[in-house]
């Protein structure tokens, strides 16, 4: 009897054990399948943009390359006129990515600092003053909701119509903002600053008030507080809304795409310059171009992986 | 808490320094700090969204096409509304976005949340799955389009797996899949499902991370099925992520543009033609200008109404949040 009940139990704890091992099994097998599919294209990415132009639509597909090169990067790297190594089929405009890159890094480095220091002071002036009614923040949101191709097309009747037209009657000077660096930096700066301030509110909320109090009864200004007191506090927070920021402006294409031709060229227009190439595509050079754009904004992304929650979801979520 | 500032009177901190130029002290007086960046940041608003807007309302009552001076335009009152809501382009543009966009929604927020509950079951390899699972968040959707563009492809990997398959039935396995209407409608929902179910899993899984352990052990312990705890406890204490999650998804997702450019081109035919890519082509391509403007006037009335209705339950959903939080 005794015996009899050990043994059932025994067998009962086995039954779970063996359970808990199947559904662990099960589990990791559905995890590591989508992981597979999130690797995939990346890997299929790299993996071709070590390829020569013969294996890039080789059939059956390589999915290694056979013999790796690097090529491709030499040519978008390349300075000046290509040399005939280089030089494939629609590659005579020399589509070297030092401008793009430039471009690129040039513009969202200056949106994002504008942004950072508008919203940052603005989020403070919220933050401890309520300026702007209970409901301001939300006023803000707004504004990145709104669909970008509908900015892009009053944007583009602005700065390419109104602006030029409207200096040349009043100064008689032709200005016009389209295809410049100080446009695209307005807009950019513009279409996020909503995430700046949002992000910047629940940094700048953490710091506690009595804090600022203690300071300021002790004689100290509202600057030096600032400089002393809040800055030290959020500097943590500035730099990852400024990362953040940084990914967002990168990775946008509808605005550049639309605002600027053919002189301000970010990395995401470039790319898509290769696609509409008419002698046919690129792919291996272009797969270069996907993967130098690509390891910055991931680097980048990783290093502030904790906070992205609160950008994407505009600190609707806590932790 | 905030108001406090004005409650008390703060000693004046330079009463010994009189030195400080009067211009400094007014900087750094209270509405100054209130005032300016608030002016600074609504003025740079009003000049690059406000001004434009009222601008391209006029513009959208003019007949003017961009290719002629703009002098030669007319007042043409609200013939141009007029062609926008009798444009059937237009409307099956719109229409096919809210279908990319409900489509893609539902499957990032199913396949989201099942990996997320999977996750968070996990121990030792959490940490490695969230990393790898949010790359594609970050990756950039120009670079994810041309990424499917190539495993799409009559040559593509896609076709390499499935070739067992369809020789066995004696089809020519090098498809290409967005030359055909409803696959390429699939492909990018595919492209878009790829990229934006890391945030929907990022979400939840901070929304099961949130849920209060001592509730589900103590249906656990009180003998609920896991069944039970999830559906009883569980699911309603994720009810706040999940709203999120569809409101922020589903503003992205109505703007989707970048795959469809790099995919498709809004083709075969009008097949893959969202709603923004429709715009750009009438304004860009064709120099449709007032026809543009006064469809991006209608989209904007049209997606207000969405916006206005996601913000406020965004807040009603804060508000729940922040007030039943122990």
């Amino acid at each position: 009897m005794n015996t009899d009940t050990t043994i059932t139990a025994e067998a009962a704890r086995e039954r779970k054990l063996r359970r808990q091992r199947v559904r662990r099994v099960g589990r990791h097998a559905i995890l590591l399948a989508w992981m597979s599919v999130v690797v995939f294209p990346i890997f299929w990415m790299i993996s071709t943009s070590f390829k020569d132009a013969g294996e890039w639509v080789a059939w059956p597909p390589h999915w290694l390359p056979n013999q790796p090169t690097l090529l491709n990067y030499a040519q978008i790297f390349a300075f000046g006129a290509l040399d005939p190594t280089l030089s494939r089929q629609a590659t005579e405009q020399a589509f070297t990515i030092w401008k793009g890159l430039g471009d690129a890094t040039l513009v969202c480095t200056t949106a994002s600092l504008l942004a950072l220091l508008l919203g940052t002071f603005l989020a403070y002036a919220i933050s401890r003053f309520k300026v702007g009614g209970k409901y301001f923040r939300h006023t803000i949101l707004m504004i990145r909701m709104i669909p970008p191709i509908v900015v892009a097309i009053s944007i583009l009747i602005y700065y390419a119509i109104i602006i030029p037209y409207a200096t040349t009657a009043l100064l008689s000077v032709r200005i016009s903002l389209f295809d410049t660096y100080v446009g695209l930096v307005l807009i950019y700066a513009v279409t996020t600053l909503p995430f700046v301030i949002w992000m910047m509110l629940t940094f700048i909320d953490e710091v506690p008030y009595t804090l600022e109090h203690a300071a300021r009864l002790m004689g100290a200004g509202r600057i030096a507080v600032i400089r002393r007191i809040v800055l030290p506090l959020v500097a943590s927070g500035m730099v990852v809304t400024f990362l953040f920021v940084f990914i967002l402006n990168w990775a946008e294409f509808l605005l550049a795409l639309t605002l600027t031709h053919p002189e301000v060229t970010t990395l995401t227009v470039l790319l898509n310059k290769f696609q509409s190439a008419a002698e046919g595509r690129l792919y291996g050079p272009q797969a270069a171009i996907g993967t130098i754009v690509t390891i910055p904004v991931v680097v980048l992304g990783l290093l502030i992986q904790k906070h992205l929650v609160k950008g994407f979801s505009f600190g609707t979520i806590r932790k | 808490m905030a108001d406090t500032s004005t409650s008390f009177a703060i000693p004046a901190p330079d009463a010994n320094r009189r030195s400080a130029g009067r211009f400094a002290r007014w900087l750094a007086s209270e509405p100054v700090f209130r005032l300016i960046p608030f002016l600074l940041v609504e003025g740079l608003f009003v000049l690059i969204i406000v001004v434009p807007f009222a601008l391209t309302i006029w513009i959208s009552l003019l007949k003017w096409r961009a290719n002629r001076p703009f002098e030669t335009a007319r007042f043409a009152g609200l013939e141009n509304y007029e062609a926008v809501l009798t444009n059937d382009q237009f409307w099956l543009a719109l229409g096919r976005t809210f279908y990319f966009a409900g489509v893609a929604v539902a499957l990032e927020l199913i396949i989201g949340f099942v990996l997320a509950m999977l996750v968070s079951r996990c121990t030792r390899s959490r940490q490695l799955y969230t990393t790898i699972f949010l790359v594609p968040m970050m990756i950039v959707p120009i670079v994810v389009g041309y990424n499917f563009s190539m495993i799409y492809i009559d040559s593509g990997p896609l076709n390499q797996i499935l070739a067992p398959f369809l020789e066995r039935f004696g089809i020519d396995p090098r498809i290409r899949w967005l030359s055909h209407p409803i696959a390429a409608q699939w492909g990018i929902i595919i492209a878009d499902v790829w990229q934006w179910t890391s945030l929907t899993f990022l979400i939840f899984l901070s929304g099961f991370a949130a849920l209060p352990r001592q509730l589900v052990n103590a249906a656990r312990v009180m003998g609920a099925s896991p069944w039970q705890t999830f559906w009883r406890i569980e699911l309603p204490l994720l009810k706040p992520a999940i709203v999120i999650a569809v409101i922020i998804r589903s503003m992205e997702a109505l703007k989707l543009f970048d795959p469809v450019v790099l995919l498709t081109f809004g083709g075969p035919g009008t097949s893959t033609q969202t709603v923004a890519y429709f715009l750009w082509e009438q304004v860009w391509v064709f120099n449709k200008f007032s026809f543009g403007a006064a469809a991006s006037i209608l989209l904007l009335v049209i997606f207000s109404i969405l916006i206005f209705f996601g913000v406020y339950m965004l807040i009603s959903q804060r508000r729940t949040v922040e007030g039943g939080a122990p």
